[in-house]
């Protein structure tokens, strides 16, 4: 009785709001789909697993959003980051002979490294995260086009396996295993989102670093009172974001197979929307990485359903994700002024 | 002879041109409750911020258990066993209150940290969910946690600054309650308030600091209240203590009448009646509906249920502007918050509300911005070399008289102040009360809110005992001595009096 009664009070805790706002969300608009449009196979699993690997490059980056934005920071170097990836990548092997393993390696890296940089300007320099991401962004992006200015194909056994890689899901049907119909394949891309989210989970709930990112992000002041290493944290978060930029670089190249100076243009925006649609909140201190996981699933579930009709124009599918956005922007404000007025009372 | 956990001796700081302390001695005892105090400006932050190595000394040394010591941070000085608890609350709202509490500390695991602050809480007579964020309670259950944050650490030295600014009279009992504990466990415990009742409450020593000098240790029973005052302000204050409310006259004008006021949730059936000239003191606990009675007034809230007039005219305030309009003025609560735009200057400040009063179509033009505010520098003497100083870099006392100004600036005819006086020291505060009764004879009408009742008392034509969002009781000066222990038991049982 007293278990059950604790667990109800958990679950029912006021700082999970945002994610079940998400998570219903998301259920409502998948019912739709699944009533209008479940006898043409929007219900398959075949369309539930590509909901993961349409935007599974954003979901990776939004992984290391997600840590920046709950630090009360923002990065909108990660879209240029991974396109400098992809350039190396092709660059590397299709211009200089060197072995995909070692640039992909090396742009790792470099994502690191200019995370630490941007990290530590924001914190020892005391310069706004916007001004110094922004400028990480046009940095990485002209050393693109320096590169070069046209899009490079990778021709590389290596990134075709691993582009082609997959794991078919089987089931039991009579005793035997069988495919499952429509053939459904996880690809790598999937695996590597679905694993960034269970590290990033870990990371932030389970050890002393994530819980100071929450602390940096509740109020970075106190943090520092209470004597948290406030520094090291926000470098490495920015550290980690970087690493994450470089790794949806890679993802993003298995996807295209090439690199071009001005891919994911734009793309830090939806990879900093999927995570507020998550329920990470802009002013920081509230996040969760299940949260942003179903962030990217709306933002490839509204495409699917206007794919679906088949009649309505594709730019449906943005203004119903800006519609979303403001939805969960005013949503968190009811909720933080809510609180707020609690705390007052 | 008790044995000295802490001796500062000779602790000198130089800020740039000013002498911050000379040669300050302060011994701390094992076991001890010992109030430091002194005016804003007397030298107690600084000294405390030396201990916690947030300034460093220019001289002196610093034994801690016999030891040497010369902190370097704040976190430093935690290490070794002196924590503090700010009257601001240095807590993360996001994280929950176990959270809180452990948060870089060796213990991790949320089972653990849970069980643990549950534990810690039921010590402060707090049962609550510490798996909630924190922004879920109350300012006064955070200044708790905070506390139990720092008695978590192994510390031997607690040091309290102001820690009970926004807390009521039960939470304050609470607070002495574990001080007590902690006193009976061996710690030292330096208690900074502004509150005198509570110093004799609680202390058993106190140093008193004055213009960064040491005016001297006492025993609690050496000195009274008067003399403590005397020796703070450096002067005689006897007249303090001897401020009455002018008397109204009977025939004056009606200025406010609230019938069977009230509004979903916050209080209901508020009815009160008040003249010209009239000073009424709101008294009773945090959260009883001092405040949302003020609010519903002054438009921040809009009542639903009953009828309000003003100077004998029914008005519909619907939104703070109406009241202004009206003639009402609010000094909110929480000045950081709700009060003072820290960036902007004192002239600035003070011009807000006329400005908003008379539109922005209207602008005031520099000379008279300049007119005005020199003019409410000089009548509430606020310390400041001019006009232009920013309003976040003046002490809290100074802070409130600028709010103050600003609302007087309007020419109220009936004036809201809730909880001027808290967080300002012994002589702002004399200064506030007296600039409030002058206005009474001027024929302003007052509301007067604080959680002090002996100000209440003091200062109140009559007082209006606030309990669980209704009214409780209303009681008619002049006041005696038993006034206080009638309201205590007013906001006690309840029941109508009178």
């Amino acid at each position: 009785m007293n278990k059950k009664q604790s667990l109800f009070s958990r679950i029912m805790n006021p700082k999970y709001i945002m994610v079940y706002a998400t998570v219903i969300i998301f259920l409502i608009i998948y019912a739709y789909g699944a009533i209008r449009y479940g006898s043409i196979g929007f219900t398959t699993l075949r369309t539930f697993v590509n909901f993961f690997s349409d935007n599974a490059y954003y979901g990776i980056s939004a992984v290391g959003m997600t840590m920046v934005l709950i630090t009360g920071g923002i990065d909108l170097s990660v879209a240029s980051v991974a396109s400098l990836t992809g350039m190396i990548i092709a660059y590397g092997y299709e211009r200089m002979g060197i072995s995909p393993v070692i640039t992909m390696l090396v742009s790792i890296l470099i994502g690191i490294g200019l995370g630490t940089l941007m990290g530590a300007a924001i914190h020892y320099l005391n310069v706004p995260p916007f001004i110094t991401t922004l400028t990480g962004n046009f940095l990485a992006r002209g050393i693109c086009s320096l590169i070069s200015r046209e899009s490079i194909s990778i021709n590389h056994p290596l990134i075709d396996s691993l582009a082609g890689f997959k794991i078919t899901l089987y089931h039991l049907v009579d005793g035997e295993w069988v495919k499952i119909k429509p053939i459904t394949n996880i690809n790598l891309t999937v695996i590597i989102f679905i694993v960034m989210i269970v590290l990033g989970t870990l990371l932030l709930q389970h050890t002393r670093f994530g819980r100071n990112v929450y602390a940096i992000g509740g109020s970075e002041s106190s943090a520092k009172l209470m004597g948290l290493p406030v520094g090291k944290t926000k470098v490495a978060v920015y550290a980690i974001n970087g690493f994450c930029s470089a790794l949806a670089g890679i993802a993003y190249v298995l996807v295209v197979k090439s690199g071009w100076n001005m891919a994911l243009q734009g793309g830090e925006l939806e990879v900093i929307s999927s995570a507020v649609i998550g329920g990470t909140l802009l002013t920081g201190g509230v996040g969760y990485m299940v949260g942003t996981m179903f962030g990217v699933l709306l933002k490839s579930v509204i495409p699917a359903i206007i794919n679906f009709n088949g009649t309505l124009s594709s730019w449906w599918g943005k203004i119903a994700t800006g519609a979303l956005l403001l939805l969960f922007i005013v949503i968190q404000q009811l909720v933080v002024s809510y609180t707020g007025k609690k705390k007052a009372g | 002879m008790p044995e000295n956990i802490l001796e500062m001796r000779g602790i000198e700081i130089q800020f740039p041109g000013v002498k911050a302390l000379d040669k300050v001695d302060f011994f701390l005892r094992a076991g001890e409750v010992h109030a430091l105090l002194g005016e804003n400006g007397a030298g107690k932050s600084t000294l405390i911020k030396c201990l916690t190595g947030v300034n460093h000394k220019d001289a002196g040394t610093i034994l801690f258990d016999g030891k040497e010591i010369t902190p370097t941070s704040p976190q430093n000085a935690i290490d070794m066993g002196i924590s503090t608890v700010f009257q601001e609350i240095n807590l993360c709202p996001n994280l929950t209150v176990a959270e809180n509490i452990f948060v870089g500390r060796k213990e991790f695991k949320r089972k653990i940290i849970n069980a643990k602050a549950k534990e810690l809480m039921k010590r402060f007579h707090l049962d609550i969910d510490v798996t909630r964020p924190l922004s879920n309670y109350s300012t006064a259950v955070q200044q708790m946690v905070s506390i139990a944050r720092a008695v978590n650490i192994d510390s031997k030295i607690l040091i309290l600054d102001e820690p009970t600014s926004s807390l009521d009279e039960n939470e304050v009992q609470l607070l002495f309650n574990v001080m007590r504990d902690l006193k009976a466990e061996g710690m030292g415990i330096i208690f900074i308030t502004h509150f005198l009742d509570q110093i004799y409450a609680i202390s058993d020593r106190m140093t008193i600091l004055r213009n960064g000098h040491l005016v001297g240790t006492y025993n609690i029973d050496e000195i009274n209240k008067l003399q403590l005052v005397t020796l703070m302000v450096g002067k005689d204050m006897e007249n303090i203590f001897d401020m009455h409310p002018a008397d109204v006259d009977p025939d004056a004008p009606q200025m406010l009448n609230a019938d069977h006021l009230g509004a979903p949730g916050a209080v209901s059936d508020i009815s009160l009646t008040m003249k010209k000239g009239e000073l009424v003191g709101f008294a009773g606990l945090l959260g009883s509906g001092r405040t949302e009675t003020a609010e519903m007034i002054f438009g921040a809230n809009r009542p639903t249920s009953g009828k309000l007039s003003l100077k004998g005219k029914q008005v519909d305030v619907k939104k703070p502007f109406d009241a202004i309009m009206a003639g009402v003025a609010f000094c909110p609560e929480d000045r950081k918050r709700d009060g003072i735009v820290g960036d902007l200057s004192i002239r600035e400040n003070i011009m807000l509300a006329v400005q908003a009063k008379r539109g922005f179509l209207h602008p005031l033009s520099r000379a008279e911005q300049n007119e005005l505010a020199d003019k409410y520098i000089k009548a509430l003497s606020i310390a400041t070399p001019d006009a232009e100083k920013k309003i976040g870099e003046l002490s809290g006392g100074n802070q409130q008289k600028v709010i103050l100004a600003r609302w007087m600036a309007t020419q109220p005819d009936l004036l809201i102040l809730d909880e001027p006086t808290r967080g300002i020291d012994v002589g702002a505060k004399a200064e506030i009360q007296r600039l409030m009764l002058e206005m009474c004879k001027d024929g302003v009408s007052v509301i007067f809110i604080s959680s002090e009742l002996e100000e209440v008392i003091r200062c109140s034509n009559r007082i209006v005992i606030m309990r669980d969002g209704k009214k409780a009781g209303e009681l008619e000066g002049p006041f005696d001595g038993d006034t206080q222990s009638r309201i205590l038991q007013i906001i006690a049982e309840g029941g109508d009096a009178q």
